[in-house]
């Protein structure tokens, strides 16, 4: 049980790269918190500061109110699963859920029990006297995972511990990291570049970029109300579309204009641009936010030529192309569009981003949801 | 509904050159690597078993021509000489053709120094072989897995030692062993040997842990190890393999030596094997087959440490070159 709490923490290496940069942030007591961001851009280096592995260049690191800048690993009572499992090859499955447990010189019978509850609520018992190199990757997914539920340690770190899993597995393993933080009542950190795994997971997200924070908040205010570009274009699937074009104020409200599309802003968005008539925006349209099927109004509709139709079973993937731009939105699969059709499509204009285009920050996010 | 499979009589017949061609290369291949296996093991063995067969042979017989490759006169007298040498039996130009009247063989005086000389051998061998495990391991480790300034630099520094001819560093390494009074003792061998083989242990060593996954030691670290305990706990049992290459390229090194040991010993306090044996070929008087014999005894102890450790060679030596 800890809260971790980083103060204007920097890491630089020795090759002189910036890895994390003045970076602040509050890990409450029991929460699931997720680091979340594409391949270097800190994530990873800020689990292995947590963990011990890395030294800080400067700021403080504190677990509650202990600052541990240069308490070694083994002083921190963390547990770490790595995406490689990391399982000690030579070790059989039980000697590698005991082995951080006899490092504590924990009595032999208590030993014994923690590693067989574990390997039970595991479903991994008939394996406990393999080896590593016997197992499928799920199992030595789970291996892992016992190896740091024995130890119960008060803060949990997992480095993309489900990325070298198959798919349908994930989903599963997903459920189960999920039900196993909630039975542990501990700190979990957990780094992913899938927005996926963090959606379902997180009670909070960090979304990362080149050692800074983008963004800190629940998985809904990240996914519907992202600060700027990069957390906006770094959530959906398919990615946020983007069209550039200008806020047109009149007297019934504001207007997203571009060419001969005209959308209509909602009034919460108006009222944030009052008095910027004119100035060049960046409109944020998310995949799924556009409907075919519902009549459109008035200002609502843009107009396209579908380029692709990309069913994924569920759905399907309609690239369109709109004024020499490409976009892509996720629509019902019953929809029976050929390329080379024009398509209206009704934007939920209640779900509109937009963005200077300028610093690539949200003008109706921007200051309210700051941490 | 099944589809009826018309195949011609021409591709029936092709098809079945093709197996014949087939078995045929396939049985060429075989014999041109046994034929090829056979004639390399006949050129390696060749002079070992002569060694062997020569070392029980008489003066008389080992001359005669053709070579006896297996003994009609099978004698023990050069390894009892060797073996039940004393102080006393003082053998002198006088009485030296008394020793072995039939083939007039001469056993030298210095016959019971041979295994005084083996002895030195031995502890000098064992001594470089642990002292380079302690020193090379950490310093591998540390050199493989923990960043500090100057890492690389370090490497090249060590393996750079190993440029210079050992022939050159003599001189050197005379003037610090004369200067720390160390001549003609053990340990002037064992420092020296140190200097020429630590640099080989800590490059095999790093190649191998480099190959070893980093997550592994951060794992242990994790799981409450110091940075000593998680190379204790997890490095060394996985390169098991690499440090047996260690230990056969350092003993056998050591075995060996020749220049340095030449250098430093002068009596038989320090002598090692190959000094005096060397020692022995000089003296034309001196039989051939004791020579022989003598070269039997030295070439037992590393042939020993090779059968014990073979299983693990290969894949030691490759497992260092190859990085995963």
């Amino acid at each position: 049980m800890a809260r971790i709490l980083f103060n204007k923490v920097n890491k630089r290496y020795a090759n002189g790269f910036h890895a994390v940069k003045d970076l602040t942030l509050e890990i409450r007591d029991k929460e699931f918190m997720v680091l979340l961001g594409p391949s270097g851009c800190g994530k990873s280096t800020t689990l292995n500061m947590i963990a011990g592995l890395e030294e800080l260049s400067d700021g403080e690191l504190l677990f509650d109110d202990r600052i541990v800048n240069d308490a070694p690993p083994h002083e921190r009572d963390v547990a770490m699963v790595f995406q490689s499992y990391a399982l000690y090859p030579h070790k059989s499955v039980y000697e590698n859920i005991a082995f951080g447990l006899r490092m504590r010189r924990m009595a032999k019978s208590e030993i014994d029990t923690r590693v067989r509850d574990a390997a039970e609520r595991l479903e991994i018992t008939h394996l406990l006297d393999s080896r590593p190199g016997n197992l499928s990757g799920g199992q030595r997914q789970r291996v892992a995972l016992g190896r740091a539920m024995v130890r119960e340690p008060s803060v949990f770190l997992m480095d993309e511990p489900l990325s070298n899993l198959d798919a349908a597995l994930r989903i599963s393993m997903r459920a189960e990291i999920k039900e196993l933080h909630r039975s542990m009542q501990t700190t979990f950190v957990f780094v992913t570049h899938d927005q996926a795994e963090a959606l379902t997971l997180a009670d909070r997200i960090v979304v990362m970029r080149d050692g800074v924070v983008q963004q800190i908040g629940t998985p809904d205010e990240i996914y519907e109300r992202p600060q700027n570009t990069f957390v906006a274009s770094f959530l959906g699937s398919p990615p946020i579309n983007y069209l550039d074009g200008r806020i047109e104020m009149t007297a019934g409200g504001g207007l997203f204009r571009r060419g001969d599309l005209s959308l209509r802003l909602p009034q919460h968005v108006a009222e944030r641009l009052e008095g910027q008539g004119g100035r060049s925006v960046r409109l944020g349209i998310r995949a799924e936010d556009v409907d075919e099927r519902r009549e459109g109004g008035r200002d609502d509709v843009l107009s396209a030529r579908v380029i692709s139709v990309l069913p994924i079973g569920s759905d399907q993937y309609l690239g369109v192309r709109f004024d020499k731009q490409e976009l892509f939105f996720r629509v019902g699969k019953d929809l029976r569009h050929k390329p080379g059709e024009t398509v209206d499509l009704t934007v939920d204009l209640s779900r509109l981003h937009v963005f200077d285009p300028e610093t690539t920050r949200s003008l109706i996010w921007g200051d309210s949801a700051s941490q | 509904m099944e589809a009826e499979i018309r195949i011609s009589e021409k591709s029936r017949q092709d098809a079945v050159g093709f197996r014949r061609a087939r078995l045929r290369a396939l049985w060429v291949r075989r014999m041109v690597i046994f034929v090829s296996a056979v004639i390399l093991s006949i050129y390696v063995l060749a002079p070992v078993a002569w060694l062997v067969s020569s070392s029980v042979q008489t003066e008389a017989e080992i001359t005669s021509v053709p070579p006896h490759w297996i003994p009609e006169e099978p004698t023990l007298q050069n390894y009892e000489a060797i073996f039940l040498a004393t102080e006393d039996e003082e053998i002198t130009y006088e009485n030296r053709s008394g020793v072995d009247p039939v083939s007039g063989g001469f056993i030298p005086s210095t016959a019971k120094n041979l295994l005084p000389a083996m002895g030195n051998s031995f502890i000098v061998a064992c001594a470089v072989v642990v002292l380079n495990l302690l020193v090379g391991v950490p310093a591998a480790y540390a050199i493989a897995k923990i960043r500090f300034m100057a890492r690389n630099a370090s490497v090249y520094f060590i393996l750079t030692t190993r440029v210079i001819p050992d022939i050159a560093l003599v001189v050197p390494f005379f003037l610090v062993i004369k200067n720390l009074g160390l001549l003609d003792t053990l340990p002037s061998l064992i420092i020296t040997y140190l200097a020429v083989t630590v640099p080989f242990t800590v490059f095999i060593l790093v190649q191998y842990f480099e190959g070893l996954p980093d997550e592994l030691d951060k794992a242990a670290r994790v799981d409450g190890c110091s940075r000593l305990q998680a190379l204790i706990h997890v490095y060394l049992p996985l390169s098991l393999p690499s440090l047996v290459a260690v230990v056969l390229f350092t003993f056998l090194t050591s075995w060996n030596e020749f220049l340095l040991a030449l250098m430093f010993t002068q009596t038989e306090a320090s002598q090692t094997l190959p000094i005096l044996l060397a020692a022995f070929t000089s003296d034309f008087t001196i039989s051939f087959s004791f020579i022989n014999a003598a070269g039997v005894l030295a070439i037992v102890p590393p042939v020993i440490v090779a059968i014990v450790f073979e299983r693990y060679i290969v894949s030691g030596l490759t497992a260092g070159a190859v990085k995963g």
